[in-house]
């Protein structure tokens, strides 16, 4: 049996690759139980940018808030239009298979469709900053982000965002790269990023004593929702963050005090690989 | 008009093709063209590496807002190629408007899976790995696509990275020889704007021949118009130039200062 390779990012959750870690006083007496325990996620706002969310699609259950489609238009200011979009459809399914593995998990948070992709060509980077600046003055308070751009040139303006939802209060949750490449917004420290692992269980996630990537979730040979309410099994670190948004959310509704690095410290505690030392 | 003059014009339309010509050719010489062999050889390589029964690739046809299937290998079916999708339709599409791979599989089981496969690949496979075609300035130029892979029921995360490599110096190789296509349309363009710039002479027959070899597609006016400010800057006297440099070597400064840290590469 040759030995397995992973791709750069996802390389860190192996079963050899992962390290136990050690929680010890206050830390140790966070559990998953106390964490996200009987919660639903219920009233909490969560974004999905992507390439918008079926709002009929039979796994969402109605989840599905509203949203806004957000087109590239070289003519408009700061070459964007955003026009509002109560009954998303998706252009790919791919959106759709995030919110199907936010909603498995956090059955009553709120999701709102930010569809970002579309048929143009060179603006992607630009409606995925807009998209996730929609987010942030829009009060979400979990943001699904499974994209990225590799364009150096956005790095400032990513970064910013970033800070921003930080500030905000928010949580964003960002899958990294499938190629061994840098990627923004997940590279940054404010940002929970995910990479795959090739577990099933929705709950079980592991954390990583080396960043720049910091959680591993399920994301390989996932059964997903599709568009044209289809479903399909998918490999990627896209289907890996979603399993994290979902807990975030979960946690966030039981816990509405913490804040964004509380939130952080929470899913550290509770991850797989975390040893409670009581 | 001289009955001479018409002569040594069909004297220089025939020069003119033969160079034409040998301008293909050395191109073809340093790398086959995007469109035949070399995008065979990828396919065919694609196929072989990542063990799937097929192999295809999509590139992007800006003129149909499309993606042109161009070739395939294996079971995929030959009559496919030429065929267009729109850019936001099935796996290609996904992979084209987000810039990433992705792997599914299943496909062939679930009742419930769809029609977009089939139509953008050909026939419906167990298992899928699409992966984008980036150019170096990161614009999405094609996607390719390996097919029903043979000792697994679906590509992996290993998989999915060395075609994420393999990908890399496909784009290259299909830039590249995109590349000399533009170079060989400036050439010409060059040219035409010679002859009709030369009143002397009744030039209509070498303008026709000339119109015809740029029959294709334009996408060399930007090299052109680049070439026609060096022309006029390098014509103004040497403060100018010098000036000139300087606007461009600040550019290219500004540029690097603004680029990202590279610490994780």
């Amino acid at each position: 049996m040759p030995e397995e390779i992973r791709p750069a990012w996802s390389q860190h959750f192996t079963a050899d690759a992962i390290q136990e870690l050690l929680a010890q006083g206050p830390f140790a007496k966070i559990t998953p139980e106390w964490a996200w325990g009987d919660s639903t996620g219920k009233g909490i706002r969560v974004a999905v940018v992507d390439s918008g969310v079926e709002y009929d699609h039979p796994a969402l259950d109605d989840c599905v808030r509203g949203g806004v489609v957000v087109e590239y238009d070289a003519k408009a200011k700061d070459n964007y239009r955003i026009k509002p979009d109560d009954k998303p459809a998706d252009v790919s399914g791919h959106g759709t298979a995030c919110a199907g593995i936010i909603h498995a998990i956090a059955p009553e948070a709120e999701i709102y469709s930010v569809r970002v992709l579309g048929r143009n060509m060179g603006g992607r980077a630009i409606q995925f900053a807009a998209g996730l600046d929609w987010a942030i003055e829009n009060d979400m308070q979990v943001v699904n982000l499974s994209l990225s751009t590799s364009l150096e040139e956005f790095f400032g303006l990513f970064h910013d965002l970033a800070d921003q939802a930080y500030f905000k209060n928010m949580n964003l949750v960002s899958a990294v790269n499938n190629l061994p490449e840098p990627s923004y917004p997940s590279l940054y420290s404010s940002v929970i990023s995910v990479a795959a692992h090739d577990g099933k269980d929705p709950f079980t996630y592991y954390y990583n004593v080396n960043p720049p990537v910091e959680f591993g979730a399920p994301g390989i040979d996932v059964e997903v929702a599709w568009n044209k309410g289809q479903y399909l099994v998918c490999t990627g670190n896209s289907f890996a963050a979603p399993h994290i948004t979902g807990i975030t959310a979960l946690i966030r509704a039981k816990h509405p005090e913490l804040t964004p690095f509380q939130v952080k410290t929470v899913l550290l505690a509770c991850a797989a690989n975390t040893k409670r030392q009581k | 008009m001289n009955p001479n003059d018409n002569i040594n014009e069909d004297k220089l339309s025939e020069q003119l093709q033969r160079l034409f010509v040998s301008i293909e050719a050395s191109g073809r010489a340093i790398l086959p063209r995007s469109n035949d062999v070399l995008l065979k050889s990828i396919v065919d390589a694609a196929a072989r590496i990542f063990g799937s029964a097929a192999a295809s690739i999509l590139l992007v046809n800006e003129e149909q807002e499309a993606l042109e299937f161009k070739v395939s290998t294996g079971e995929a079916d030959h009559d496919l190629v030429g065929t267009m999708f729109p850019y936001d339709k099935g796996i290609a599409g996904y992979v084209f408007m987000t810039g990433q791979p992705i792997a599914t599989s299943n496909v062939k089981e679930d009742k419930r899976f769809n029609q977009d496969f089939a139509k953008s690949t050909g026939y419906v496979p167990n298992s899928i790995l699409a992966t984008p075609l980036i150019s170096s300035d990161d614009r999405v130029i094609g996607v390719m696509e390996v097919l029903d892979k043979l000792d697994a029921k679906s590509f992996d995360m290993h998989d999915m990275e060395l075609m994420g490599l393999f990908a890399q110096q496909a784009s290259m190789a299909i830039e590249q020889s995109q590349q000399i296509d533009e170079i060989e349309e400036a050439l010409v363009r060059g040219l035409k704007r010679l002859v009709k710039a030369d009143k002397s002479q009744d030039s209509s027959d070498l303008q026709a021949a000339l119109d015809q070899a740029l029959s294709g597609e334009n996408n060399s006016s930007d090299f052109l118009a680049l070439a026609d400010l060096f022309n006029e800057v390098s014509a103004l006297g040497e403060a100018e130039r010098k000036a000139c440099f300087q606007v461009l070597q600040t550019f290219a400064e500004y540029r690097k200062t603004t680029s990202a840290p590279r610490r994780f590469r």
